[in-house]
């Protein structure tokens, strides 16, 4: 497989955060970890990233070892939760910072910023001061700058949660074109049912930390593994695309 | 809206004079604004009057007599401060940029000894910098032999640089520790290095909280008089001058056309500092919390190497310099022996035990008034917007923007004749502390202010309380944190302040902050030591208290 944590661990002090945690996923796929917040998601995205160290196990990238390297010469790009964008730098600025220490010429690296911008649509605010954007264009600018590296993974960290519901909806589909159209593969948190059923070719469950379940929506939804995961996904009825794929999740009662 | 709702009206008693309430609430409003256009309006324009006062009526006379016999001062003044803001710039960034990247018992060390100097009274480093590089001091002439003459400006730039860190480092380390932690991380995930990150993020995220710390090292080196007065020698700057003409000739003219030019620089560079505070704030509310910046300095390249090296040489002389005061108390020197003593404690605890309880005391009744009239004061000016307000506010804001003699000369102008004759009396001290602190008092309760709902006032009114309910139940609770910061930095502003109080004491009613002064410029190295001793440790203690309660307070809000 293409990705592969390998019972993974990590303590914070007495607490294990993230217990024996193993999952694979194959290239250009898009997974989604789902759970509660303190279930371990986010810690789980950073170590993949490189931002935390496993107490235990080890991750493997395209048959490549990399627990051990430090997340500025990983392969593997994050979009936060609060897009972490440099705010003394132009759009165009922020896009190609990561290329700076690739080996390109300036014109390269100003080509391959706009026409990233250009995937985004947001070519024409290229000068613009990050400031002057609005919170769904500074998420796309920040999804162009983890793209520009073309790195071999995507990791994606609530990057929807300061978006207001319309253009959460309208991101979403976003995303999944971008995906699909680019080929990467992603990992992507989420506490949110409905986003995970939406956007992910398959969906882990996280439960304190371990793994409840991992498989596609589809199946997720139709034979939940327990009586908890049935109760957090708390979803009553699927639309579905016509390649098989959730268009709509619908929810008429709650999660209890 | 509903008026003649009886609800929450008459079981306290509270609604039964709605009119002397409402009178009493008038009052208040008239003390606070009269005080301020008494002790703050009043005394600058008796400063601006006096300078244009010649033999012959109003005249701009006395500005071309002092910019003639006083060019050359001038001159030093604006080098002086230009060499202590570029020097005292570059050790505060070193050490925020140390102490935010350290970790542990380094952390900690670097933090109490900015703390100590920060509490610690103006001639500290003087006194110290005498001790240790003067004629006989302890590394120039008895480590390593040599014979020089200290008095010079080089080390008034020395020890201004060196004074005026911890405000300034202090300063960025709240900027650093505020700085958006997702920014950092991503730079790192897209490939930056070490040094990347402090030369691309880091230096542009702090570069306006830099220029802040060039700004305000530059207003406090034109306004110091004390360091240029006691290690001077004959280097003269415009504000030792200042010091000389009064106390010296008396000459109140002189005095008042030279505050006058100080004044320029110093305006214009409170409204660049207006201006670049705009530019300072949180990058990114989200996830600002406290953090340790997670950065290897010697893995920065030159930049980090320099920052380590100032920032340490920093610490090592701020180190001796206190190991030095606290030597210099309690060591006796007989025929080239060195021995403990208790003779200057002794000294010190019979004859001046007056003075330091009487500062104390004076401390104590500013910080209670101070707070009070700060507290009470932003909350008719940024809550209720009463009439005038931007006008009280730039009027409050006034001092801040001052040096301390100007301020000081504006009170001995306005306050020795009749029918406000203070001069000699304890309230003209007490006025000058609590109207020098204002602006930054009330400043810390607007911020605490800005959080509290505007929802909860109307509450008040809307349930049948008045005025008076809305600040005793909601605003005066909701300010509590903002009480603790304003006492504390009202009680070791009152402690450690030398700048107007100097020209205002009465000899027979001496502070110890002015005893420190008088003992630094007599020689007295000893007694100086001891009192700057008793002064950081009451002020450590006071600041230590408040810390405890504010950490209580916090307790019982997670529990």
């Amino acid at each position: 497989m293409y990705l592969e944590l390998e019972h993974l661990d990590k303590r914070f002090g007495e607490k294990r955060v993230v217990r024996d945690l193993s999952l694979e996923l194959a290239q250009g796929e898009l997974l989604c970890i789902l759970g509660a917040s303190g279930c371990g998601k986010t810690t789980t995205l950073n170590m993949i990233g490189g931002f935390l160290t496993p107490d235990g196990g080890r991750i493997l990238l395209d048959g490549q070892d990399i627990t051990p390297i430090p997340p500025e010469q990983r392969p593997v790009t994050t979009v936060f939760q609060s897009y972490g964008l440099f705010p003394h730098m132009t759009v165009l600025e922020n896009v190609t910072y990561g290329l700076k220490f690739r080996r390109l010429t300036g014109q390269q690296i100003r080509e391959r910023g706009m026409s990233y911008l250009e995937l985004v649509g947001l070519a024409d605010r290229a000068q613009s001061r990050i400031q002057a954007l609005s919170g769904g264009q500074q998420q796309r600018v920040a999804l162009a700058r983890s793209l520009a590296v073309e790195p071999k993974l995507c990791l994606l960290d609530e990057p929807f949660s300061n978006l207001d519901a319309a253009l959460r909806t309208k991101m979403r589909h976003e995303l999944k074109r971008l995906q699909r159209e680019l080929g990467i593969t992603m990992v992507f948190v989420t506490h949110d049912q409905e986003e995970a059923l939406i956007l992910a070719d398959r969906i882990a469950v996280m439960e304190e930390g371990a793994l409840a379940q991992l498989n596609t929506p589809e199946e997720l939804y139709r034979r939940p593994a327990t009586p908890s995961v049935a109760r957090f996904l708390g979803v009553d009825e699927l639309e579905w695309r016509q390649d098989g794929t959730v268009w709509k999740a619908i929810r008429t009662r709650g999660p209890i | 809206m509903s008026k003649n709702n009886p609800v929450g009206k008459g079981a306290s008693g509270d609604a039964l004079f709605p009119a002397v309430r409402r009178l009493a609430d008038r009052l208040i409003l008239l003390l606070l604004l009269g005080g301020i256009c008494l002790f703050i309006l009043y005394p600058m324009l008796c400063i601006l009057w006096r300078s244009l006062q010649g033999e012959g009526g109003l005249t701009g006379d006395m500005y071309g007599v002092v910019w003639e016999q006083y060019g050359r001062s001038l001159r030093n003044s604006v080098f002086t401060a230009t060499c202590t803001s570029l020097l005292c710039t570059l050790f505060s960034t070193a050490t925020a940029l140390l102490i935010s990247t350290g970790r542990g018992w380094r952390r900690a060390l670097g933090m109490g000894l900015l703390l100590i100097t920060m509490v610690s009274p103006p001639f500290v480093s003087a006194l110290a910098y005498i001790q240790l590089y003067g004629r006989r001091g302890w590394i120039t002439y008895r480590l390593l032999g040599l014979s020089w003459n200290p008095y010079n400006c080089w080390g008034v730039i020395w020890m201004q640089s060196l004074s005026f860190v911890p405000v300034n480092a202090l300063f960025l380390i709240g900027m650093l520790s505020r700085m958006d932690r997702d920014s950092l991380m991503s730079a790192r995930d897209l490939g930056a290095a070490p040094r990347d990150i402090l030369r691309d993020v880091v230096l542009p995220l702090l570069r306006p909280g830099i220029l802040v710390c060039v700004l305000l090292s530059f207003v406090r080196s034109i306004a110091d008089f004390g360091t240029p007065v006691t290690i001077g020698g004959r280097f003269t700057t415009i504000a030792s001058d200042i010091y000389l003409q009064l106390t010296g000739y008396s000459n109140l003219e002189k005095a008042s056309a030279m505050n006058m030019f100080l004044l320029v620089p110093s305006v214009a560079a409170f409204f660049l500092y207006r201006w670049l505070m705009g530019k300072t704030g949180p990058v990114s509310g989200e996830r600002a919390q406290q953090q340790r910046l997670q950065l290897s300095l010697s893995r920065c390249g030159a930049a980090g190497w320099l920052a380590l090296v100032t920032g340490g040489l920093f610490f090592g002389m701020i180190g001796l310099q206190y190991v030095c005061i606290v030597a210099t108390g309690f060591i006796q020197r007989t025929r080239g022996a060195l021995s403990f003593t208790t003779q200057y404690l002794e000294e010190l605890l019979e004859y001046n035990s007056e003075t330091m309880v009487r500062s104390v005391i004076y401390a104590l009744i500013v910080a209670l008034v101070g707070t009070l009239f700060a507290m009470l004061f932003s909350y008719y000016i940024y809550r209720r917007r009463v009439r005038w307000n931007t006008f009280f506010d730039c009027l409050a804001t006034l001092p801040y923007m001052l040096p301390g003699t100007c301020f000081g000369i504006g009170y001995i102008l306005a306050f020795n004749h009749p029918p406000l004759k203070l001069t000699g009396t304890a309230i003209i001290v007490l006025a000058n502390m609590l109207f020098k602190q204002l602006p930054t008092t009330t400043k810390i309760c607007a911020a605490t202010l800005s959080q509290i709902p505007e929802a909860q006032e109307r509450a008040v009114r809307d349930l049948g309380g008045d005025q008076l309910n809305v600040m005793r139940d909601v605003i005066f609770p909701g300010l509590r944190p903002a009480f603790l910061s304003c006492f504390a930095y009202n009680f070791s502003s009152s402690m450690t302040t030398a700048g107007a109080v100097l020209f205002l004491i009465d000899p027979g009613h001496q502070l110890a902050v002015f005893k420190l002064f008088d003992a630094v410029y007599s020689g007295e190295y000893a007694l100086a030591s001891l009192m700057a001793t008793f002064i950081i440790v009451i002020v450590l203690l006071v600041e230590g208290g408040v810390y405890l309660a504010m950490g209580r307070k916090e307790r019982s809000h997670v529990s």
